[in-house]
């Protein structure tokens, strides 16, 4: 039993990241621009097709299609940001959640379609020759993938944390995200922040989708489940914290998998679960400040 | 110099003011007076780029401005103490006033901005590592306006900063404000204390109404029976 408790965690904490990961990357957009999408798994999703397509017209290793992956959704999330969310982010914050619920959740509704004309109905998995290895630690095994899943996103919530403290145009998102109108004083361009940061919250996605692709599999509907997911672990760490959005992710991760083992399907409840409990007793999230 | 001509500002639909015409002589202090929802927080904002003129212009050493975008007017070096503070909370009193040094041509002499602002508010220095949002709010007007400082402003537009402050943290702002001001640096003061704002500034502009509706000299002004009447309490 313990053996399959360990075994059950260690898948648990390969999704967990994933998990983190997502939510890292609809809390940033949400923390800097406060606009909410809940378009923001269509995007995950969009990130595992093109890594799917890499892979099978031009045999693109998927874990080496992660930057161009990366690229192409900053330059989708550009674009999106410019003709449809420039005009909503110069709003007041409040109309801003407003309208952008609305926008993104009309983009929630097409994408669905248009990701369903390109790449069919078809349940797809991203496969590489390594998909069925793993690795023995002690009795124990973990797949190569996980494993290497697991590592790309620490890895990059590490590199974003050191962009956003360390560079001056990360200090300037977070001074953003404290005071646009601070910020415009100071002489950042606020709008140029929006747009790059929506990039890059789109590129971290992407990352994650080329992942879940290689872990689990991607069809056209289910962005919404990874965008759920997302706020649940975005609620459950408390605005603003990267790492602490990583450990909720990996929190809810074990919590499901090890569910399974008791509740079977109902495992996904539990995530509900601790969205409910959080929001009743700690509603500034685990790691977020009261 | 800042010459504010006969410019019209609209909030919405509704227009806060008309035809309004300032001007700030270089190395002068003048004050913006008048009653709650006059418009002057509304004239310094458009100065700084955060609203724009439907009509007129703003000039700034011969350059039109108002069309520029808030960003920029730093590198012209114009720089708005705004009346919420807009200050970055969760960073730090230091992280603070280094954002006040962003813009390339003022993080060269970052250093040097920050030592005089520890000269003029020593407590900062003290506090450099606490969290601003945990700041009283004299202290956070002093980071705000140190903030501004750090650029290296040229004109300074300065917005209620005496609102909510205690008498005695009002007189180290101003001396602060004086101090700044011999150094060269003109100061753009919207005051809603009279007396205060008379007695610290060169020439004064009353506003009631989204309109400029008496102007001149401040000494002159302090002796002015409508103003005395209206704002001052006659006794």
């Amino acid at each position: 039993m313990l053996n399959l408790l360990v075994q059950s965690s260690i898948n648990g904490i390969s999704i967990g990241t994933l998990y983190g990961l997502v939510a890292v990357g609809l809390s940033l957009i949400f923390g800097v621009m406060k606009v909410l999408n809940v378009a923001y798994g269509e995007f995950v999703v969009l990130g595992g097709y093109i890594s799917f397509w890499l892979l099978t017209f031009f045999h693109i290793d998927p874990f080496l299609s992660i930057p161009l992956v990366a690229i192409l959704l900053f330059i989708v999330g550009s674009i999106l940001y410019k003709t449809i969310l420039a005009n909503v982010s110069s709003m007041q914050e409040d109309l801003r959640l407003k309208n952008s619920l609305l926008i993104t959740f009309g983009l929630s509704l097409m994408t669905p379609q248009i990701f369903t004309a390109v790449w069919t109905a078809d349940v797809r998995s991203i496969t590489p020759a390594y998909s069925g290895t793993s690795l023995a630690i002690f009795d124990y095994r973990i797949g190569f993938i996980p494993l290497l899943s697991i590592i790309t996103c620490l890895i990059i919530v590490f590199a974003l944390q050191l962009f956003l403290n360390k560079t001056y145009f990360g200090k300037s998102v977070v001074a953003t995200s404290q005071s646009w109108k601070g910020a415009r004083i100071v002489g950042i361009n606020v709008d140029r922040t929006y747009l790059i940061t929506f990039g890059i919250g789109l590129a971290i996605a992407g990352i994650a989708g080329v992942m879940i692709g290689l872990i689990q599999s991607l069809t056209p509907v289910v962005g919404m489940h990874w965008t759920l997911k997302a706020l649940i672990v975005v609620v459950l760490a408390g605005m603003g914290n990267l790492w602490g959005a990583l450990i909720a992710g990996i929190i809810l991760g074990i919590a499901e998998a090890v569910g399974v083992i008791y509740m079977g399907q109902y495992a996904s409840v539990i995530g509900l679960v601790f969205f409910l409990l959080i929001l009743m007793f700690r509603p500034q999230g685990l790691f977020g400040k009261s | 110099m800042l010459e504010i001509k006969n410019i019209d500002v609209y909030h919405g639909d509704i227009q806060a003011i008309w035809d309004l015409e300032v001007t700030v002589q270089d190395g002068e202090i003048v004050a913006l007076v008048g009653a709650n929802g006059a418009g002057k927080t509304t004239i310094v904002e458009t100065i700084a780029g955060l609203l724009k003129p439907a009509e007129g212009s703003i000039i700034w050493d011969s350059v039109c401005i108002n069309k520029l975008p808030a960003n920029k007017l730093v590198d012209f070096g114009i720089s708005l103490v705004p009346e919420d503070k807009s200050l970055f909370a969760d960073m730090s009193v230091l992280e603070n006033l280094e954002m006040g040094a962003f813009r390339s041509a003022s993080r060269k002499q970052k250093e040097k901005s920050l030592e005089y602002v520890y000269e003029l508010f020593p407590v900062l220095k003290d506090r450099a590592h606490q969290r601003v949002g945990t700041l009283s709010g004299g202290e956070q007007q002093m980071v705000c306006m140190g903030r501004s400082l750090m650029s290296k402003p040229n004109l300074m537009l300065l917005d209620e900063p005496s609102l909510g402050l205690s008498p005695l943290m009002v007189k180290i702002i101003y001396q602060a404000l004086k101090q700044a001001n011999k150094l060269g640096m003109s100061i753009l003061l919207v005051e809603q204390n009279v007396r205060l704002a008379l007695e610290t500034s060169n020439r004064a502009y009353i506003i009631e109404n989204g309109r400029c509706i008496n102007c001149g000299n401040s000494s002159t002004l302090l002796d002015d029976e409508h103003i005395k009447e209206a704002y001052l309490g006659k006794i």
